[in-house]
């Protein structure tokens, strides 16, 4: 898969939402019923599935799908893997 | 009082200063953001750190009884702060950081307005707070925001008497809890309420167990925000006071990993807890059976749970899911309690599990409770009782507004007279809250106010309604109200419904999608419905008063006519929001 196929699945699974029906202009609070602790879960398993870090400064930037989209591509895993 | 509370402490400076000489070997540990690790010191460490950090503080010119923020997460900066403040004599008042989803500048404006309100001259806050407020035009961004690295680089200032005597009724901190001018409101906590209460809890708590609790636990085991009453009283406070280990997550950690609070609670001897209705859900869902392996909750002996309505099928559920993995259904148990009481009011002192009684009439409906929870007895020295709207008292059995009188009740609303009088009177506090008595038991029943409380925080409806009407147009064209509805286990959530005199169906999907973004953004606060109805459908007094608690009987009676199928724009992801219950 690739990583915007990864990230999409990750969305869906978190969210409850058909994979197939997810759109980056879609807003996590208003289109998807995110309250902050599903952000916080979407967020661990982002970082998780992809061996990604995102920053607290980052993750408050994360409105929509396409913001997490365009930040998990800029994001290189870190050396050490994240635990669990 | 009793002989036992004679020796207490006067003063929360004492307590910790006694903190430091009784209990040398205990402290607080405090994980990071991601709870992987934890920085542990003791109170004898603690003692010496707030003692330094009160004379920066003077160098700072911070004076006795001058309230001062403390916006910053859980963490050591955090306790330098605000035990720090409260050395130094001042008034530490504890501020919700930026929740993960709700815009930094709500933080801002937030925090901008309540130094407004308060008369506070300072916040102390990171660096990177400091620069994005700057940026953002803040006024406090410039002399008011006090980092760490500056209270650190601070000349220490001989403080003199500061840290002295105080009488036990004198303020400790400022508690914020949610008012109804779209500004928090600052209960004046006293020393003696903020020393009495913990040590009263910890007798209840350990009274089905034999013993105060602090005999027979090792440690204390959070994650609820410090700027919440149960995080600062529970967990904070009484571990202090009590002589026990407290271990800290952040909440950020909580709702990230749930696991991690579940772990801490069976790894550091016997351990007790508290959390709203919502934490123990989380875990059910988010824990599931295949997830649970390991886990060893035997050390587990008391389990809060309070700060939001006791959900019967949580409970049983939680007891269900965890008791192969050694949790004790006795050791559930529901209490009840408000930031105006300190923190506790009653608790469960059986110890058998959640006990309930079938919901009597007048229960409100929009709670959807087939039961209601015995949320147990006061606390030592504390009153309860149900009144009319008249004011008069009402015998066992009847439903009426719950009051509070005892040493935990609060001075005041700091800078609010008004407030004050309405529901301060010579002694009680008139919580808002209704229920009856039973056996000497609190069962709550509904609420006389109109407040939300979700996941365990208290929403005013002006501060959803004013986002609303910021994309509406507010008193031109739409105006809107908002009330929560319970769905179950998920508890309760928020529905706002618009007037518009709007026809275009096209047009509500829009406008309403805006709302949606616009109260999540700012309050990080998902709407379970949204609901246009034609002007004039929200009932209101022949004075203009909105009365939302009639406008919620409608909705939840079916009988408030949309002007669109419903629900509207259901959010695709939100699987516990659906239809009202009717």
């Amino acid at each position: 898969m690739s990583l915007r196929e990864t990230t999409l699945a990750v969305i869906a699974k978190v969210s409850k939402a058909d994979a197939a029906a997810i759109r980056p202009d879609m807003d996590l609070v208003a289109d998807l019923g995110f309250d902050s602790a599903k952000a916080l879960e979407l967020l661990v398993e982002l970082e998780d599935a992809l061996g990604i870090e995102v920053s607290d400064e980052q993750a408050a930037r994360l409105n929509s799908v396409g913001d997490i989209l365009a930040i998990v591509e800029t994001l290189e895993p870190p050396t050490q893997p994240p635990r669990g | 009082m009793t002989a036992d509370t004679a020796s207490l402490p006067t003063s929360l400076r004492e307590a910790l200063r006694r903190a430091a000489l009784d209990f040398p070997h205990r402290g607080i540990a405090i994980f990071d953001s991601r709870g992987r690790s934890c920085e542990r010191q003791s109170y004898a460490e603690l003692y010496r750190l707030a003692t330094e950090s009160a004379a920066r503080f003077a160098g700072l010119g911070i004076g006795r009884d001058e309230p001062v923020l403390v916006a910053l997460p859980t963490s050591w900066e955090w306790m330098e702060a605000w035990f720090g403040l409260l050395m130094r004599g001042a008034w530490p008042v504890a501020s919700s950081g930026a929740g993960a989803m709700a815009a930094a500048e709500a933080q801002f404006d937030k925090v901008d307005k309540v130094m407004a309100a308060i008369g506070a001259r300072h916040v102390v806050a990171s660096e990177s707070f400091r620069a994005q407020a700057g940026e953002q035009g803040f006024g406090f961004a410039h002399e008011g925001v006090i980092t760490i690295e500056r209270l650190r680089g601070a000349l220490p200032a001989r403080t003199g008497s500061a840290a002295g005597v105080s009488d036990a009724g004198d303020v400790a901190f400022l508690q914020l809890t949610s008012g109804s001018t779209g500004l928090p409101r600052a209960v004046m906590i006293t020393h003696q309420g903020a020393i009495h209460n913990p040590v009263a809890s910890d007798e209840a708590i350990g009274a089905p167990l034999g013993e105060p609790m602090h005999r027979l636990a090792e440690c204390m085991v959070s994650w609820l925000p410090l700027y919440h009453d149960m995080g600062l009283i529970g967990c904070l406070m009484l571990p202090m006071l009590c002589g026990l280990d407290s271990w800290l997550l952040r909440p950020e950690a909580f709702l990230a990993r749930p696991r991690l609070w579940l772990e801490q609670l069976g790894s550091h001897g016997t351990s007790f807890a508290p959390a709203p209705n919502f934490g123990y859900q989380l875990c059910l869902e988010r824990i599931p059976a295949d997830k649970r392996e390991g886990l060893d909750l035997g050390a587990w002996r008391a389990a809060f749970t309070g700060a939001e309505m006791v959900r019967p099928e949580t409970t049983s559920a939680f007891c269900a899911a965890f008791e192969p993995h050694g949790f004790r259904p006795e050791s559930l148990r529901p209490c009840y309690g408000l930031a105006e009481g300190t923190l506790a009011v009653t608790f469960d002192v059986k110890g058998s599990g959640v006990r309930t009684l079938p919901a009597p009439a007048g229960t409100d409906a929009g709670f959807a409770m087939t039961d209601v929870v015995s949320n147990g007895v006061p606390i030592r020295d504390t009153s309860l009782r149900m009144t009319a709207p008249d004011g008069s008292v009402l015998p066992d059995g009847a439903i009426g507004e719950v009051c509070i009188k005892g040493p935990g009740v609060f001075r005041g609303y700091y800078r609010d007279p008004e407030a004050t009088a309405a529901t301060l009177k010579n002694g009680w506090f008139s919580t808002g809250d209704l229920g009856f008595l039973a056996a000497g038991e609190l069962y709550l029943t509904g609420r006389t106010k109109d407040l939300l409380i979700v996941h365990g925080h208290n929403i005013m409806p002006d501060d959803i309604e004013r986002l609303a009407d910021s994309v509406t147009g507010g008193g031109g064209l739409m105006r809107s109200a908002a009330f929560s509805v319970a769905r179950g286990a998920a508890g309760e959530q928020a529905v706002v419904v618009v007037e518009t005199a709007e026809a275009d169906p096209a047009r509500f999907a829009e406008i309403g999608r805006e709302i949606r973004i616009r109260i999540g953004r700012t309050m990080g606060l998902p709407l379970a419905d949204l609901v246009f109805v034609r002007r004039g459908r929200i009932p209101r007094t022949t004075s203009g008063k909105m009365q939302r608690g009639e406008l919620r009987q409608r909705y939840l009676d079916g009988t408030l006519e949309r002007l669109h199928d419903a629900p509207m724009h259901e959010p695709t992801g939100h699987g516990a929001a659906k239809e009202p219950n009717r």
